[in-house]
């Protein structure tokens, strides 16, 4: 029997807004590609307003390293390029032809990885391949010291990993024996122990590890963190297992698509499932039919480390989930003495732990002031990591660079303190905070 | 309550930045938050948050404060009564009301003193009102003996205040507890009405002694009693359990401190850990003066030791604070039970400090950054030898 890894330490926060799993119709007209999706990218145009693409054609590149480029995931138009302040490129958009067809495809023979890296780069599947430390886009030429898969997901609502990839198996194989080339150490998947994971059991060429107890079980960081720890200077990859679906189509099949499922969750929704879409759909006409009255926040993501696109609702590039939240703001009556039978608290101050089978109703409410970090040793019950979180935090505050290291900034990415965050009584920014201390430290 | 959110923001217009009123806004703040939960929303990070906040943190630590307080004021009066004709009748509601009439006048003396200095920072800073000081409030009548002068009580929570608390940087930058502070500032700014055996009963019949068990100990070892007579003196296990003795308001009852810890330890406001290791600590202390001490007060049993004076209380409430003990776990256990142990050695082998306990969490406080630096160093090395040996 392979290892098991057991997280003690974390939260399953339980709420309402399960999608079930059925495939929603739909049929995206409008597609985005989001620079902001990619760490620390600075876009350079390829395209302008109202040329033709097809799938695969490249709309942007990297300044830094020019062959790294970010494609139409479909064919029709350019129909608009949407700049913020100081002009940055917000996101260039697509109007589909729903035909999707794509560019010409020339697969070179897999002989080296520097064919692998250039092929996965041109048809701009290379950055589904991503990098920790500082969770960016891998750079391509280095070597990792292994690469991670994670075969499941613990956040809240999230998808069924093995539905989003039923049937799949044979794709996601070629897809593994492509990266392989690309890393002379292991390649790691993760499985939840008790989840039916009897496809992804077939799978050849990996090493298979096993988790079990509470999230952020499922987050990669975390199983790199008691697998293979990072030390400064190395760095590992990982990748998604739908990813590997779209290189082993882009490899095995000679086919550009982009299409993934994803799952539509959260209580601000009537109807609640799967969709079947190419990546960076626009949600707005889909979710509007589908949405309860009033006024709803879009995540794209989970609760915890989601990107808030009720502005502009197209569907992230990493996220394979898509959830919706009441937006909060209510006030409630001495709230620091009401009973609260319905209100959700890791804490046991509200009496609503009496009911821990009950799945509570989420909102956007900060449900506080902010004030300084106060009750230090709380955070350590949700962070599985063996690190002080409070202390990092305050580390990256203070910008002390050294102490940042030393505390190991290098294993965490900011989005592991989300259940710190989530909980905190002084309602600290801790994602913001540490990706501050992150952005500091990159080279 | 669309109403109240409504009036609460036609009222919070005249606060606004370039009107009259703006340099009052934490003022408005606080008023405006102790009546409504504030109305914002996430914007960064994560999309939900948990219901608690700092003001439902700190109201669980008052709550779990009620059982110490409530038995406490009874006992004020219980005390008083019996100092006066021996009576041993409860008189659960005039006795109760007796001690309420005592307490009062310090506690709204601190909660003005101490407000108005934090109000005023806040003003300063341009803060939010920090909920701290509604615990710290709270403790200062607690630990402080019945009959105290309302000036020097008023006159140590200001001290305590500014000095623990505000030239630091507030609550949450500070090192040590500022409830603790304002005790230890009575205590050696004006050490005749917080010790000797006078003090610790309100309105005391002259004739009676009122010595706490403390006291006692003390006095027997200036007299030379022998362990036996000392015992005889003491006041019974049950007695000092139940709190049915005279010492600081809040520290009397262990079973009250006890369900105050037990509502703490469950709500997840305060550490188990603390609690516990500082009990065990001074326990262990007191057996090893059982076993290798001379004199009277080291042949008092563990078990008793540890029902005197102050101890639990502290253990319970005070050494838990989190802002002043140790920041990790680990340290969690050494600061407890050093508190444990140099609050009996200090006892033990001081007599010109009754109780010792306040020397011991002083000092614990002011060293808990060191004990949480030598367990972060530790985490600092093994990831330093991780990364060595990964090179290799």
């Amino acid at each position: 029997m392979p290892k098991v890894f057991k997280i003690r330490k974390g939260l399953n926060i339980k709420i309402k807004g399960e999608s079930a799993k059925e495939i929603l119709p739909f049929n995206a007209s409008r597609f985005a590609l989001k620079p902001d999706d990619f760490r620390w990218i600075v876009p350079k145009l390829l395209v302008n307003e109202g040329e033709a693409v097809k799938v695969g054609t490249p709309l942007f590149c990297d300044k830094e390293n020019e062959n790294l480029l970010f494609v139409s995931p479909a064919s029709g138009t350019v129909k608009q390029i949407v700049r913020g302040e100081k002009r940055k490129i917000e996101y260039v958009e697509i109007e589909s032809d729903n035909r999707f067809e794509s560019v010409t495809i020339d697969i070179p023979p897999i002989t080296n990885a520097q064919n692998i890296t250039l092929t996965l780069q041109k048809y701009g599947l290379w950055n589904t391949i991503r990098e920790l430390p500082f969770n960016r886009i891998a750079r391509p030429n280095r070597s990792p010291k292994a690469i991670f898969i994670s075969g499941f997901d613990t956040a809240p609502l999230a998808p069924d990993v093995s539905y989003l990839i039923e049937n799949q198996i044979d794709t996601i194989q070629k897809g593994i024996d492509i990266i392989t080339h690309l890393s002379k150490g292991k390649i790691y998947l993760s499985l939840y122990k008790k989840a039916n994971n009897d496809e992804l059991k077939t799978l050849s060429g990996i090493e298979f590890v096993y988790f079990t107890g509470k999230h952020p079980a499922g987050d990669v960081s975390v199983q790199i963190h008691k697998i293979y720890p990072i030390n400064k200077g190395e760095i590992v990859w990982y990748i998604d297992l739908q990813s590997l679906i779209m290189i082993g189509k882009l490899f095995g099949n000679q086919k550009l698509d982009f299409s993934k499922k994803i799952a539509i969750c959260g209580t601000g929704l009537e109807k609640r499932g799967y969709i079947s879409i190419p990546q960076g759909a626009e949600l707005s006409t889909f979710l509007s039919q589908n949405a309860k009255k009033g006024n709803y926040r879009i995540i794209s993501g989970n609760i915890l480390t989601g990107k808030n696109i009720s502005q502009s609702p197209f569907a992230g590039y990493y996220h394979h989930q898509i959830t919706v939240i009441p937006e909060g703001g209510q006030r409630r009556l001495f709230g620091w003495l009401a009973p609260g039978f319905t209100l959700w608290s890791y804490s046991r101050t509200y009496l609503a732990w009496l009911f821990p089978w009950k799945k509570f109703n989420p909102n956007s409410s900060l449900n506080g002031g902010i004030r300084p970090v106060i009750f230090n040793t709380y955070y350590d019950n949700v962070f599985p990591f063996d690190i002080f979180p409070a202390q990092l935090l305050k580390a990256c505050i203070a910008e002390d660079i050294d102490l940042m290291e030393n505390l190991g900034i290098y294993e965490v990415t900011e989005e592991d303190f989300a259940l710190c965050e989530v909980i905190c009584p002084s309602k600290i920014a801790w994602q913001e905070i540490i990706l501050k201390g992150l952005t500091m430290l990159k080279d | 309550m669309r109403r109240l959110e409504k009036i609460s923001e036609k009222i919070e217009k005249n606060f606004e930045k370039g009107k009259p009123l703006h340099p009052f806004y934490s003022l408005f703040d606080a008023a405006d938050t102790f009546l409504l939960t504030p109305k914002d929303i996430t914007k960064t990070g994560s999309h939900i948050r948990d219901a608690v906040d700092m003001k439902r943190a700190m109201m669980t630590v008052i709550v779990a404060l009620l059982p110490t307080l409530l038995f406490g004021l009874w006992n004020i009066g219980y005390q008083h009564n019996y100092s006066i004709d021996g009576s041993t009748e409860l008189h659960i509601l005039s006795n109760f009301w007796y001690g309420f009439l005592v307490w009062l006048p310090i506690v709204i003396t601190v909660y003005v003193s101490g407000l108005s200095v934090e109000i005023i920072f806040a003003q300063i800073r341009k803060h939010q009102v920090a909920e701290g000081f509604f615990v710290t409030g709270m403790l200062i009548p607690l630990i402080v003996p019945p009959g105290i002068p309302l000036w020097i009580v008023s006159l140590a929570t200001i001290f305590a205040v500014i000095f623990g608390k505000e030239v630091f940087g507030g609550n949450g930058y500070n090192f040590l507890n500022p409830a603790l502070l304002a005790r230890a500032f009575i205590f050696f700014a004006y050490p005749s009405v917080i010790s000797g055996n006078k003090v610790w009963i309100a309105d005391k019949a002259d004739a009676f002694s009122g010595a706490t068990p403390l006291d006692i100990c003390k006095n027997a070892a200036d007299a030379g009693l022998n362990a036996n007579e000392l015992l005889q003196q003491l006041p019974s296990i049950f007695d000092s359990f139940i709190g049915i003795i005279p010492g600081s308001i809040g520290e009397t009852s262990k079973l009250a401190i006890l369900l105050g810890g037990i509502i703490l330890v469950i709500t997840g406001v305060a550490s188990w850990r603390i609690m516990v290791s500082t009990m065990a600590g001074g326990y262990l202390t007191a057996l090893l003066f059982n076993l290798f001490g001379s004199g009277a007060y080291a042949a008092v049993p563990a078990h008793q030791q540890i029902l005197m004076g102050g101890l639990l209380f502290a253990a319970v409430f005070m050494a838990t604070d989190p802002v002043s003990s140790t920041h990790t776990r680990q340290g969690e256990i050494i600061f407890g039970l050093l508190i444990g142990i140099l609050t009996i050695l200090v006892r033990q082998w001081n007599q010109g400090y009754v109780e010792g306990l306040v020397l011991g969490l002083f000092l614990m406080n002011v060293l808990a950054p060191l004990i949480d630096w030598c367990v972060i160093q530790l985490n600092i090395n093994k990831r330093k030898r991780r990364a060595i040996k990964a090179r290799v």
